[in-house]
């Protein structure tokens, strides 16, 4: 008499979770992951930079690639050396506080590389070499 | 649900299975964005200017010239890339403490740069980079 639904209906009611733990569980892997990320906007080329022994480890916000062919690299895109100063003023309006690393190929011409160490650094920014990662 | 409103004191439960999927919803997004961004390098920034003159009993530095071909001269003896650190330690035993300059031309490539550079760093020997004036841009 007293089940007129059908059994599975009432079983499922009778082992309801309780979400609560995982919940909590979930939330903590979220923030988590919304403090570490970090938006970067990486330069869309590979470059095969130089090994060195000396290295420190960076924390750097914006990323300028050199390759071999002293293409200039920024956000996925091809940069000629003129064109560097509003690309380098719009990545600083966004981060005011960014840091720069420079991905230069071994193969890139020195003269390049610092070209766009000077441009960066007369934009009052940080600017670091990238080598090799083990 | 049925039973939940007829006993009345239940009744304030939330449903939390909306709020859920959308943190997992959440979650995933920033799993799948994260960027774990490990870089490592080395700073070849030239020092700050300073305004107190250079130090008139410093020895002169040893100059290491690489031109557009990568051909290295320390201090205009010929050498390559793997004996610069010899040649500028022979050079140091006569004058202690002195440093190093790096002269490039601007094709040399990158990573001979950083390969002297590093040498240096991990020898504890002082070095600065300059263009050579005769490279033009």
């Amino acid at each position: 008499m007293a089940r007129r639904g059908s059994r599975v209906n009432t079983d499922d009611e009778d082992v309801e979770l309780n979400m609560t733990p995982m919940l909590d569980v979930v939330f903590i892997l979220l923030i988590f992951f919304i403090v570490t990320s970090v938006f970067i906007k990486e330069p869309g080329t590979d470059t095969l930079r130089p090994d060195a022994s000396t290295e420190d480890s960076l924390n750097p916000s914006m990323l300028v690639a050199v390759t071999s062919e002293n293409e200039i690299w920024i956000n996925r895109r091809v940069y000629e050396m003129a064109e560097l100063q509003p690309v380098i003023e719009q990545l600083l309006q966004e981060n005011p506080r960014a840091r720069a690393t420079i991905q230069g190929d071994e193969g890139a011409d020195i003269g390049v590389i610092l070209d766009v160490q000077d441009r960066l650094l007369d934009n009052g920014i940080e600017v670091t070499i990238s080598t090799l990662q083990e | 649900m049925r039973r939940r409103r007829q006993q009345g004191d239940e009744a304030a439960e939330v449903n939390m299975t909306p709020m859920l999927d959308i943190v997992f919803i959440l979650l995933i997004f920033f799993i799948v964005t994260a960027t774990f961004l490990s870089e490592e390098g080395i700073n070849m920034t030239p020092p700050p200017e300073s305004d107190t003159p250079p130090d008139e009993s410093a020895p002169p530095p040893i100059v290491v010239q690489v031109d557009g071909d990568n051909n290295i001269f320390v201090n205009r003896v010929r050498t390559d890339v793997d004996r610069v650190i010899s040649a500028v330690n022979r050079f140091r035993a006569e004058s202690a403490g002195s440093a190093v300059l790096i002269e490039t031309n601007d094709e040399a490539d990158h990573g001979v740069i950083v390969r002297i550079w590093d040498d240096m760093g991990a020898n504890g020997v002082p070095v600065s980079l300059t263009r050579a004036e005769d490279s033009g841009q």
